[in-house]
């Protein structure tokens, strides 16, 4: 078994990581409109002229302001799900596998630990269901996006600071941290993107991100019995390699113009002033290259779950007919991009959907479920 | 015997000079509240009702300070004693060091080469910045009450004082100034103002720092000399 072959997240976790990536585009597209608004322009234009982009940026903060209120209150209100928040936690293991990291990279260790790994191609008792790297993004996308919201809202209803918000030096400081923050979050959320849509295993989605543990084909036997995971079942798409690298070279041309032209706006991190220069043909082309990064990524966001439909309706039709022919072959389990080491029921018969999968409360090896990690 | 005679001097016209390098500065011990300027800029422009291009802000209304009424304010103020009554012609002042010009993310704002602070209505955003970052009060948000504006906080386009620019062009002053009975609103090179308030045996009612944001550093000297 591989971690590829079983779920991570329940049904309310993966609507919540659909919904927060649109808002979160909406949010930057329509923050990073204003803020390089001589490179994009058009952007403004498309996101309700300058009259109305603050709207959308508005309205979408306030969204995520509240689909996050939801989502975590709902996380804690459930005590299956309260456990993940501690298993999200950084522990011992994560420390030593991040610092033998550390020394693999400077050549002073021969290989890298076993905790760092976090793809497929080993057994579910050889990798931990989130590694530290996983943690690492859940923990600055937590952090971010909460620095975030609190001084988007401080700055929409300034009149809550007031009394020391009436000068330049903390207007400077509220805009220029929410604008940092923002170049920070971008840089990753690409960084995401080509993470988790563009490894050979996954590309050109990472379907555990769209389709709930409970649909997600489990493995519950004896991993010892078996001598590999099946990953070397799975076919790579031909596409994968020039996509990958197209991918690539956008997204280092995306993060590096965003923080050029953050830099040279007049200071980074923290800006000396927030007027902008006048834009160069380079810069505008280098930002706009990161819009598209961000683009592709809600358009993986949406196909990710256009793949989970489809694949929820292919099992559903199979199931009706399986069910009908009695002692009929388990098509469902090939039909599944993710499907591993999955083999027939041990019956050697039909076994209904239903049987192989947990509920969406139940966690799939004793281990936490719902972890929102990376 | 005539004013003239009796001090050698004669108190200017409120505007001294137009155009390129003009600034505009309010006279407090001249200024008797009575909204010709803002009369005048409403005529002039024919603004909403409730957009306050230039308003003018009363402090302490109905107290007379030490000195009586009507009279030495501004050595008052700089003695650390309460002025009584005030009255302060509040507008933009196109200052040198214009906060509203670096807090604005969308370039709308601009401090222009000929010194007027202008704002381009197509590339505001609405985001009152600039209200923060403004010491004067000056950006007004004229829609910031209509419908969705109204609920999402957005102002709306921000307007404020253009200082007439086109009047300047053309060698006139700004309404305001040119309205004002008592020539409460000067107009003119920051050393053209000096000299006027010092003549007047007036000053600013603005602190140090308010000054190098108006002036700038150099010229807010010219000031605190008196
Ligand atoms: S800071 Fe206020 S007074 Fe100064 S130029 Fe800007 S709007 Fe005008
Ligand atoms: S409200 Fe308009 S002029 Fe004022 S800072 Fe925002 S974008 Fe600039």
């Amino acid at each position: 078994m591989t971690n590829l072959d079983h779920g991570k997240f329940s049904r309310v976790t993966t609507t919540f990581h659909s919904l927060l990536a649109l808002t979160v585009f909406f949010l930057f597209f329509t923050g990073y409109a204003i803020a390089f608004n001589t490179e994009l322009w058009w952007m403004v234009e498309l996101m309700g002229g300058n009259e109305g982009v603050l709207l959308v940026h508005r309205f979408a903060g306030f969204s995520l302001i509240l689909l996050t209120g939801f989502w975590v209150s709902y996380m804690l209100l459930r005590s299956t799900s309260r456990s993940n928040f501690r298993g999200v936690l950084p522990n011992r293991t994560d420390i030593s596998a991040f610092v033998q990291d550390i020394k693999f990279a400077l050549g002073r260790a021969d290989e890298r630990h076993p905790a760092a790994r976090q793809f497929a191609g080993y057994k579910a008792d050889e990798v931990p269901l989130i590694s530290y790297i996983g943690k690492g993004v859940v923990w600055i996308f937590t952090v971010e996006l909460l620095l975030l919201m609190i001084s988007g809202l401080l700055i929409w209803r300034k009149t809550w600071l007031i009394d020391f918000y009436n000068s330049q030096s903390v207007v400077m400081a509220f805009v220029a941290f929410h604008g940092l923050l923002g170049v920070i979050m971008l840089m990753g959320v690409m960084f995401h993107t080509f993470e988790h849509g563009f490894h050979p295993a996954f590309y050109p989605v990472e379907m555990k991100a769209f389709l709930p543990k409970d649909r997600t084909p489990n493995f519950h036997d004896d991993p010892d019995e078996y001598e590999t995971t099946g990953i070397e079942r799975l076919r790579l798409r031909s596409s994968w390699r020039w996509a990958t690298n197209v991918m690539g070279v956008l997204v280092v041309v995306g993060i590096v113009s965003v923080m050029m032209a953050s830099l040279s706006y007049g200071g980074y991190p923290v800006p000396d002033r927030l007027q902008f220069n006048e834009g160069s043909v380079l810069r505008t082309i280098g930002v706009n290259v990161g819009m598209l990064v961000l683009l592709i990524g809600l358009v993986l966001s949406m196909y990710g779950n256009v793949l989970r439909a489809r694949y929820v309706r292919q099992r559903r039709e199979t199931a009706e007919r399986t069910t009908a022919a009695d002692g009929g072959e388990r098509e469902a389990d090939r039909s599944g991009d993710l499907e591993g080491g999955g083999r027939p029921g041990t019956d050697g018969g039909t076994r209904p959907i239903d049987d192989r999968s947990t509920t969406d409360d139940g966690t799939n090896d004793g281990r936490s479920d719902d972890d929102v990690g990376g | 015997m005539t004013q003239d005679e009796r001090s050698g001097q004669v108190m200017s016209q409120g505007v001294m000079s137009t155009g390129e390098g003009m600034r505009i500065f309010p006279d407090v011990e001249a200024c008797i509240d009575c909204g010709g300027c803002v009369v005048a800029c409403k005529r002039t422009w024919d603004r909403e009702i409730h957009n306050q291009r230039i308003d003018i802000t009363t402090m302490a209304e109905g107290r007379a300070g030490p000195q009586g009424e009507n009279a030495d304010k501004t050595d008052r103020l700089a003695a650390g004693e309460r002025p009584g009554e005030t009255s302060l012609p509040m507008q933009c002042y196109h200052c040198e060091n214009a906060p509203c010009v670096s807090v604005c993310p969308t370039n709308a704002l601009q401090k222009e080469d000929d010194g007027f602070v202008s704002v381009s209505e197509d590339l505001c955003v609405g985001c009152q910045y600039c209200l923060s970052g403004c010491p004067f009060g000056a950006p007004q948000f004229p829609d910031s009450n209509e419908g969705t504006a109204q609920l999402f906080g957005t102002g709306g386009i921000m307007d404020k004082c253009t200082g007439c620019r086109e009047r300047q062009d053309v060698q006139k002053g700004p309404a305001c100034a040119e309205e004002c009975a008592t020539d409460a609103i000067l107009v003119g090179s920051a050393g053209e103002i000096a000299d006027e308030l010092e003549k007047r045996d007036s000053g600013s009612f603005f602190n140090d720092e308010a000054m190098e944001i108006i002036f700038g550093a150099d010229d807010a000297q010219l000031f605190s000399d008196q």
